[in-house]
């Protein structure tokens, strides 16, 4: 009797096959597994050699434009930080009255004054002009690739995959080749949040004006207007709650590329308060500064986001007036009296006193966090890494791991695999064994053949034979250019985190979707973590864990986790209200429905979820890299340093590779799902 | 209708083909089938490319309400955006007023736009960020007239479609029915003398439909415009219609005034169409009455004339078996009429 195989069941047991060749192998021809070097080619050099010789030759066009830069930043920085006080909390404060009535304005005032309470007052403000002046360069520029893309619809799908690219490429691998171009200094952070932001505009633009119901296009061109005055006078204006959207994306992405952008230094900027106190072990004053990033990330995010809402109430503009005048007067009547706003110290003895609680609670503490955090290094993630057989030793586990137990895994799964597959499930059978020859190896070990074939048969299934090619063609290249090893570290430490997220994130959802009490909880929650800057995350896990792969495996899961809990709230709960009707008509208890109704639902829809924890996490991974990863993040970083543009370009490029090939394939068995469902 | 005129409209062997080479596929299938059409359209679609239009050819006279009807699919709406040239046609000749608007210029369609055509669609196609005076007024704003001037003007459109009152709403505090009302307004406002109406009323409700029909009739009756209305209701085509298109899989099957398609259906398609119609309501004496040399009748004369409705003719002559004779508007005996062929040519076909 041969069961009628499916593809996932060929792809896994073809996977499974080439996997116990190699191991069998590479005792007599370790090439099979180990890639040796003296097949890697310079390819980190040639990328350096060429790239600098064209950044050589754009170099005096970016060096005139960055002192063309240099005059707006200029006024910005000087309009922000010598206005008084006063005035600028009044025009925040005004400003937010005008996008959202009372509330708005009150989280203007009161997020300012915390600013102002901080201390770090003139750093923000260095900050905000930073912000304002790339956000206009963001908006042009990308509402001018939206509109191109749109008008000329064979560029269309090139525009979009450029993107993508923009996108998945990790924000650090940016500043390299741009420190080049424009040398230190502010102008780097400046074009890089500008390159940075650009893209989600773009995205929404093109999404609204293809959204923009044809029949409206078709009123306008048979109105008798030029195409100038169709897109301008009406598509654009009927897309712009999607356009407003983007704004808002544009804005998020700026400040928090601003940022980071603080790493290569030379801006006295919030951002680089953050880095240098944490560099100090200054919690207290890092979380200090960390949350002003996030008052003025909230701040931003919260009033912008009015500007995308749909049925906006206007307010009385004459209000706002008043709270600007009233800002000026104080500024005009107090003068001379003003105090500085660097010197304020008001919550000074807070950030003290958080320093003081941490070091009480890490000396009461820190038998049982230390050894929580080694348990789960040598039992969880140390295995994944490098494999049972080389992390099982007598000093950790008590015992050493032998061959024999390898041999006895190995049969075990063989037997359970067997099993299962002559009860008919094939696909899980070989995916057994596979599990089996990953937990024995390690990630970081995979033989490279292995890795290669099952990248392809994923890209089999889940996308065809286009999708195959592409992943093994992309992925010999890095193993061509000898960031083969790195790439796998970074696999194992995003793919430990993305696991953990899934789970977590998974289970959470299902909460939230079960109860109403569990998401009122949980949604502030997530809305906090999807708008505080990459940056950020890291200061806790600091604080309690130093540095280390434990810490940075705690800030990927904190940052990535929220698209997993939001997909698969939304996915099992926007089941069509007839489905449950005809479920519940047919007798369902509330368990089938979730299980035989709501779930098959929202499989595409988590997917999705699925497919934007892995982006964040790769995103994660490499603002990870300065409190400690292994890995290509840690290459680009090092880059960054030593402004070696090969590397960083390189090991960007991998992560790229790594994000790009991920997203396909998910994409691709979310696509397989929805189209099962007829979506 | 008079041959000697320029017809409003005329469409010959008018093609839209979707599909990649479109262009070049059908002319060589027309060529290979010898300007067969649907030897040509079976060639196109085993290529994988859709005929969506096959070989249109009408003309619409000056004045007249020429309606397009068929299911969904039948290419109803593709050819109204071919003659309006929203889409280019891949084949054949569309003239407006003699002019081939086929081969027309970018600024020259533009100008047709401004001045002589209006459309009207079946989700309305308002633009959301405009009040109801301004969507109505955007026609001559395009064309760089005074706010002021332009303003007046939409004022007095709205008057029309019955709005008044309403001019600063947004389109979505406004019903569906008012929603196509501000439609209408806006396609009329640059006094158009071609009218384009995409399925105008088949989002709305039945009443509202109604009324709005009736609303129709009497703007056109005071405009006198060239109407091509897409509909998919026979019943709204009968009604409003000088002649009817009937279109299937992109073919016109049958072009006709409302009598002629309900009592001479071409072909089960177009009979399945009628069949649940009231043709009593539509067909008229004139279509059933023998004329001829001997013109033989009984004494009863219960006074039918030739342009009464079947059903009214039949109240009259419900108990009479011999022919009765049939008159003209001046009373003169034109035709003879056995009512039992009144009777006859009303009977509902059994499935």
């Amino acid at each position: 009797m041969i069961p009628h195989l499916t593809k996932g069941a060929i792809a896994a047991l073809i996977t499974l096959a080439v996997g116990v060749i190699c191991l069998v192998l590479q005792p007599a021809v370790p090439w099979i597994a180990k890639w040796p070097a003296a097949w890697v080619l310079p390819a980190t050099d040639w990328v350096g050699a060429g790239l600098t010789w064209l950044l050589e030759g754009v170099k005096p066009v970016a060096r005139a434009f960055s002192a063309m830069m240099y005059y707006p930043m200029l006024w910005a920085n000087i309009a922000l930080t010598s206005t008084p006080w006063p005035l600028v909390i009044g025009a925040v404060a005004a400003l937010g009255w005008i996008l959202g009535g009372l509330s708005m304005a009150a989280l203007g005032f009161l997020g300012l004054s915390f600013v102002l309470a901080s201390g770090y007052w003139v750093e923000s403000m260095n900050t905000l002009a930073l912000v304002a002046v790339s956000v206009p360069l963001a908006l042009l520029l990308g509402g001018a690739i939206g509109v191109l893309a749109n008008e000329h619809p064979r560029i269309k799908s090139g525009v979009q995959a450029v993107l993508d690219v923009m996108q998945t490429v990790p924000t650090f691998a940016y500043l390299t080749p741009l420190l080049l171009l424009f040398g230190f200094g502010p102008v780097v952070g400046l074009i890089a949040s500008a390159i940075y932001a650009a893209p989600p505009m773009a995205r929404n633009v093109l999404l609204g004006l293809e959204r923009v119901e044809p029949e409206i296009k078709e009123a306008a061109v048979m109105s008798g207007g030029t195409r100038f005055q169709q897109l301008f006078q009406v598509e654009i204006p009927s897309a712009s709650t999607q356009i407003m959207v983007g704004v808002n994306q544009c804005l998020m992405a700026a400040l928090s590329m601003v940022i980071i952008a603080a790493v290569i230094g030379g801006f006295d900027d919030i951002g680089w308060e953050v880095l240098l106190t944490m560099r100090k072990a200054q919690f207290g004053q890092a979380l200090l500064a960390g949350l002003v990033v996030v008052v003025f990330a909230v701040v931003i995010d919260r009033m912008s986001a009015t500007l995308a809402q749909d049925r906006r109430v206007t307010y009385d503009r004459r209000v706002a007036w008043g709270v600007l005048a009233v800002g000026f007067l104080v500024s005009v009547l107090f003068w001379s009296s003003l105090p500085d706003p660097a010197g304020f110290e008001t919550l000074q003895p807070l950030a003290d006193g958080v320093d003081r609680g941490l070091t009480q609670f890490t000396t009461a503490n820190g038998e049982w966090l230390a050894s929580m955090k080694n348990g789960f290094l040598f039992y969880v993630l140390l295995p994944l890494r490098i494999g049972l057989a080389q992390a099982v030793l007598p000093f950790t586990w008590g015992f050493a791991w032998t061959g024999q137990m390898s041999l006895v895994l190995f049969s075990a799964s063989a037997v359970l695999g067997v099993i299962v597959a002559l009860r008919g499930n094939v696909t899980l059978g070989a995916l057994l064994g596979i599990a089996a020859i990953v937990l024995v190896t390690g990630i970081a070990n995979l033989p490279w053949l292995f890795v290669l074939v099952g990248t392809a048969a994923l890209g089999w299934v889940s996308g065809g034979r286009r999708l195959a090619i592409l992943s093994v063609v992309l992925l010999s290249t890095i193993l061509l250019s000898g960031l083969w090893e790195r790439a796998l570290l970074s696999l194992y430490l995003s793919g430990a985190a993305v696991f953990a997220c899934a789970v977590l994130g998974g289970t959470i959802g299902l909460l939230s979707a079960i109860s109403p009490l569990v998401w009122r909880v949980v949604q502030p929650i997530c809305d906090m973590l999807q708008t505080i800057p990459l940056f950020v995350f890291l200061i806790p896990v600091l604080m309690v864990f130093q540095i280390g792969e434990f810490s940075a495996f705690l800030a990927i899961i904190a940052y990535a986790i929220v698209p997993m809990i939001r997909y698969t709230r939304h996915g099992l709960t926007e089941t069509p209200a007839e489905m449950l009707e005809a479920a519940t008509a047919s007798g369902a208890t509330e368990w089938q429905i979730l299980r035989d109704v709501r779930a098959p639902y929202a499989a595409p829809t988590i997917l999705l979820g699925l497919n934007q924890t892995i982006l964040y996490a790769f995103a994660m991974l490499v603002i990870a890299a300065l409190i400690g990863t292994t890995g290509l993040g840690q290459s680009i970083y090092l880059a960054l340093g030593q402004a070696d543009v090969g590397l960083g370009i390189s090991a960007g490029a991998a992560m790229a590779i790594l994000a790009l090939i991920a997203d396909r394939m998910v994409q691709g068995f979310a696509e397989e799902r929805r189209r099962a469902l007829g979506l | 209708m008079s041959d000697t005129k320029t017809p409003a409209i005329t469409c010959r062997n008018v093609w839209q083909v979707f599909g990649p080479g479109a262009e070049t596929a059908l002319t060589d299938a027309l060529a290979r089938s010898g300007d067969d059409a649907d030897v040509a359209a079976q060639e196109l679609r085993e290529q994988g490319l859709i005929p969506a239009v096959q070989d249109a050819n009408f003309d619409v006279q000056e004045g007249e309400l020429f309606v397009i009807m068929g299911l969904s699919g039948s290419g109803k709406s593709t050819l109204i955006r071919c003659i309006s040239h929203l889409l280019h046609a891949t084949g054949g000749e569309i003239r407006i007023d003699g002019e081939n608007i086929v081969e027309a210029s970018k600024a020259r369609l533009i100008e047709l736009r401004r001045k002589k055509l209006g459309m009207v669609f079946q989700h309305f196609g308002l633009f959301p960020h405009m009040t109801v005076l301004d969507n109505v007024a955007y026609p001559l704003r395009v064309q760089g007239t005074k706010k002021s001037d332009r303003h007046a003007k939409a004022r007095e459109v709205i008057e029309l479609v019955g709005l008044k009152g309403r001019e600063h709403h947004y389109p979505r505090e406004l019903s569906g029915g008012q929603r196509q009302r501000v439609g209408i307004a806006r396609s009329l406002v640059a006094d158009c003398s071609v009218w384009f109406l995409d399925e105008p009323f088949s989002a709305l409700d039945p009443l509202i439909r109604r009324q709005l029909q009736d609303e129709f009739l009497q703007i056109q009756e005071k405009l006198k415009t060239t109407i091509v209305f897409i509909t998919h209701d026979i019943n709204e085509a009968l009604k409003l219609a000088d002649r009817i298109a009937i279109m299937r899989d992109g073919k016109i099957v049958q072009i006709g005034t409302p009598a002629e398609i309900v009592l001479h259906p071409v072909d089960d398609y177009v009979r399945e169409f009628s069949k649940d119609v009231a043709k009593g309501q539509h067909a008229h004496v004139a279509s059933v009455m023998n004329t001829g040399e001997a013109m033989v009748y009984g004494a009863d004369d219960p006074g039918l004339r030739k342009d009464m409705t079947l059903d009214a003719a039949l109240a009259r002559c419900m108990d009479l078996y011999e022919p009765v004779p049939v008159h003209d508007d001046s009373g003169k005996v034109v035709g003879v009429v056995n009512p039992a062929d009144l009777a006859a040519a009303l009977q509902v076909e059994t499935p």
